[in-house]
């Protein structure tokens, strides 16, 4: 029997029969009085001048409240990481789908009338699109103060890679290819914006990152932060995609302009074009090993694309550079990673932060290794894992650790030994690793952690107050399940309240693998805090020391003599009149042991912990038509202890479904103007479930010192693997590897014939 | 210029004049206030807006309000009576349920199978579903979430 009441079991979703019968209000749903709905103009050209625009007949079309260009805007240059942005185009347009006005009229029909209105001449400029192209000297300049199309540089080392790699038995060298993909949330970005008579704001949106997205929006509106209220209601998914985006700005000076409300939900299409899909990366590896399989150096270059203004690239970049040198012992690794403007949509976060991109090269690069060597590719990573309290290369202290768990259970599960003898025509079976962080210090600059606050009223239910963000992975329930754990009450009297920034924490937001970590080590300290405060009133009423009271089921009881008891409610009814009608709030925050990492050599543990993954997937490959099907799958993930293992396992089957759409299917596809030529689910293919088998997960549960109850995050490790793991079976079934995603059945058919003539 | 259509939402009838251009998914949501009907592409390729209609799964994005003129409509808000259908129930037990936004979709999809084919397999179950997407759960749970409410007899 477990040791715990509500923690490490599998419960729905708190929320969830809200969702099932259509009662949640999500982003799009909300509605206020007397609401606009706005639109978005957008750019046909991938760089160009703005000479004219003219939007008289758009204004003077019955139903139309605002119609806003640049020069309504508070023209200030702005922007998460780097200022170039503005809210829309100032004269130039750099890339397909950038925003150039926008319309609010009362209802959708009349915007998007307004929209055809509005005139724009505009002279086309040359274009450049591809990072690598970006960079030579006579590119087109994205932007004209940025020489060489330089958004970023990277440089990391440690040890000496070039004496490593010379001394290496074997070296593998090689260029992979890594391409740009959409997040695909089912809702598209959009946000609902009201303006007070004091010019205060509230924006309701679905935001990964509320408090973070605040700042750098009253910076671009030019206002104080107390200006500025975000509210988080419920919505449809994220994946790393919903921090800061211009739609959520022009919400806000559209109903500024008009002074009415204005609801701006991004259409399939605006949501294509103007979202923030994945960075795309080039990225050379030089991977050395010893003649008994020890790996000894790498050496990494990576460019990649940030499109045509900066949302979070660089530190994407920067992450695939280093991130995975921690999942192995290397005795020496270099990487640069050169972030470069294009004509291309801005890119940003996507479930795994540039370690998903990197680890599909080092696990592709180490299979290559196994066969070079000939030892089974599990054993290669057994032999390489980085073990429990060992600290890696960049200093990173690894606490727990499931690695090799994860290896000898998804094997053992996945039939591995067997199956990797016998060879059967165009079936095969490959398999990857991952580590990833729960939490980024490197990230998450000013301060690092996570806070909640826990309120008991009188009628002795509970509300949950915390600062990340649940975009539908289930965070809320995983935060009730601790405060219910710690208060030792029934999850059912628990609420947890949407994030607003006017009364919840300061919260950094959901991304890093961080919220069941950070915002659950919040949420229990709260709780903590509020469980001391009422015992020591039912300690009152028991007549006895409060450290003699505990609390399970709802009822305070004493240690030593449990007959003895009074309800939870009946003391929070008894803490309410004692304080004249105050609630008991409990606050509590966690401070995690990390370090910012070192300036020049990056070296600190940036995490508090960090969970591992093996996955293992088997394909069939079509030898007549390259069609790839991927026909089993083993997902082991450590975790940490598990507080939901249900929501686990749906975080890794999703992940792992999201995975297998971006090795065989998805692709952002432009044409020679830079115009995206498959935005809608028609053309840019997500997978269905036709397209994905049964993913059967492992939950590897090493008790975590820092996590809450022990736990660690799942969200970004569920995808990391997925990669390397499917285009490892391809080759097994094929001796085909393909080093450029996705690898579609047209790429394949074309290197089965190519290989059927060399036979020839 | 408006046109009476005159409809059934959920068992209950309405006269109204609408502009013709307007969708059976707009209609619902705006003009009746039933957002439980969700909008995630309005080109019938997400299936997230799917409602029953003279019970027959359609993407109300792709039809015409008009279109539905004299029908009888089901949306996720009708399902059940007084009380969450079975499916509705079994989407959240068994974890079909992450950011919720194709759910209603997904439920109703669901329910137009069940009422003709009350014993699907697991290939029924997918043809069926396969026109609408999820993005959260890799589809493990949900099918697994509508086989449990097949009817009950041993297959």
């Amino acid at each position: 029997m477990s040791e715990f009441d509500i923690v490490n079991k599998s419960y729905p979703q708190i929320d969830g029969l809200n969702k099932a019968t259509g009662k949640t209000e999500f982003v799009s749903d909300l509605v206020l009085p007397n609401m606009l709905y706005g639109r978005v103009l957008r750019s046909p050209y991938a760089h160009a001048r703005i000479d004219h625009i003219d939007i008289s007949k758009a204004k003077s079309l019955r139903g139309v409240k605002a119609v806003i260009t640049y020069d309504d805007t508070p023209r200030i240059k702005f922007g998460p990481r780097s200022e170039d942005w503005t809210i829309l185009a100032d004269g130039k347009v750099r890339f397909y789908g950038d925003e150039v006005a926008a319309v609010a009229a009362v209802d959708e029909d009349i915007a998007e009338e307004a929209l055809d209105l509005i005139k724009v001449e505009y002279t086309e400029l040359p274009a450049v699109f591809d990072p690598v192209e970006a960079m030579k000297p006579d590119a087109p300049l994205v932007h004209e103060n940025k020489e060489n199309n330089l958004a970023a540089e990277f440089k990391i080392e440690a040890g000496d890679v070039d004496q490593d790699l010379k001394n290496s038995y074997f070296v593998y060298k090689d260029r992979f290819y890594t391409n740009q993909v959409y997040q695909a949330y089912l809702e598209p970005m959009g946000a609902l914006a009201s303006v007070d008579l004091s010019g205060r704001i509230t924006l309701w949106t679905g935001t990964q990152i509320p408090n973070m997205m605040r700042i750098t929006y009253a910076k671009a509106l030019g206002i104080s932060l107390d200006k500025l209220r975000v509210i988080v209601p419920d919505y449809g998914g994220g994946f790393g995609a919903k921090m800061e985006n211009n739609v959520h700005l022009i919400t806000i000076v559209l109903a500024q302009k008009a002074g009415q409300p204005v609801k701006l939900i991004n259409t399939r299409f605006d949501d294509f074009v103007g979202g923030n899909p994945r960075v795309a990366m080039y990225i050379d590896i030089k991977l050395g090993v010893t003649k008994d399989g020890f790996i000894t150096g790498k050496d990494v270059h990576i460019v990649g694309t940030n499109g045509a203004r900066t949302v979070y690239a660089p530190v994407i970049v920067a992450t695939a550079c280093y991130r995975p040198d921690s999942l192995y012992r290397f005795k020496s690794v270099r990487a640069i990673g050169h972030t470069v403007y294009t004509n291309t949509v801005p890119t940003s976060c996507f479930r795994g932060f540039g370690n998903s991109q990197m680890t599909f090269v080092l696990e592709s690069a180490l299979d290559m290794i196994a066969e070079e060597l000939n030892i089974d590719p599990a054993e290669l990573r057994l032999k390489n894992g980085i073990g429990e309290n060992e600290v890696s290369i960049h200093g990173w202290k690894i606490t727990s650790n499931g690695l090799k768990d994860c290896v000898l259970l998804a094997t053992k599960k996945a039939n591995w030994n067997q199956k990797r003898k016998k060879r059967k025509f165009f079936r095969g079976i490959g398999l990857a690793c991952c580590n990833h962080v729960s939490g980024n210090r490197a990230f998450a600059r000013e301060f690092d952690g996570g806070a909640g606050i826990v309120r008991i009223g009188r009628d002795g239910n509970v509300t949950v107050y915390y600062g990340e963000s649940d975009m539908g992975q289930g965070q809320k329930t995983v935060f009730a399940q601790i405060v219910a754990e710690r208060l030792g009450v029934p999850l059912d009297i628990i609420t947890v309240e949407q994030v607003d920034t006017d009364i919840s924490p300061f919260g950094m937001g959901s991304f890093a693998t961080r919220g069941t970590l950070m915002g659950g080590n919040g949420v229990l300290k709260a709780a903590e805090d509020a469980f001391k405060q009422l015992a020591a009133v039912a300690a009152d009423m028991l007549q006895a020391p409060p450290d003699e009271v505990e609390c399970k089921k709802g009822k305070f009881f004493l240690k030593s003599s449990p007959q003895k008891s009074v309800s939870f409610k009946e003391v929070a009814e008894m803490a309410t009149f004692k304080r004249a009608g105050a609630p008991v709030v409990g606050v509590g925050f966690y401070k995690p042991p990390t370090e910012l990492p070192d300036p020049k050599t990056k070296y600190g543990n940036i995490s508090p912990a960090y969970p591992f993954g093996c996955h293992i997937a088997e394909v069939e490959v079509d030898p007549d038509t390259g069609q790839i099907t991927v026909t089993d799958y083993v997902a082991a993930n450590d975790i940490g202890r598990a507080i939901n293992p249900m929501a686990v396992e749906g975080q890794i089957q999703g992940g792992v479904a999201q995975g297998l759409g971006w090795t065989l299917m998805e692709n952002m596809a432009l044409d020679d103007k830079g115009k995206l030529i498959n935005p809608d689910f028609l053309d840019y293919v997500i997978p269905c479930v036709m397209d994905v088998p049964e993913i059967k997960p492992i939950l590897v549960e090493p008790v975590d010192p820092e996590g809450p109850y022990g736990a660690k995050g799942i969200g970004e490790p569920a995808l990391n693997p997925v990669m390397a793991a499917i285009t490892n079976a391809i080759y097994n079934a094929t001796g085909i590897r393909i080093k450029e995603l996705p690898i579609t059945a047209e790429k394949m058919l074309k290197k089965l014939k190519e290989m059927k003539n060399k036979i020839k | 210029m408006k046109i009476p259509l005159t409809i059934t939402v959920n068992g209950e009838r309405y006269d109204l004049e609408i502009k013709p251009n307007r969708t059976l998914l707009d209609l619902l949501r705006e003009d009746l206030g039933l957002t439980g009907t969700k909008k995630g592409c309005g080109l019938g390729e997400c299936g997230s807006c799917t409602v029953l209609l003279d019970g027959e799964p359609v993407k109300s994005c792709l039809i015409l309000a008009l279109q539905a003129n004299g029908k009888e409509v089901l949306t996720i808000e009708g399902l059940g009576k007084g009380k969450p259908d079975p499916l509705q129930i079994a989407f959240v037990e068994k974890g079909a349920v992450q950011c919720g936004f194709c759910t209603p979709g997904m439920i109703m999809t669901a329910k137009a199978l069940l009422n003709k084919n009350p014993q699907p397999n697991d290939l029924e179950i997918k043809e069926a579903i396969a026109g609408n997407l999820c993005r959260c759960t890799g589809y493990n749970k949900i099918v697994e979430a509508i086989k449990s409410c097949a009817a009950s007899t041993k297959r």
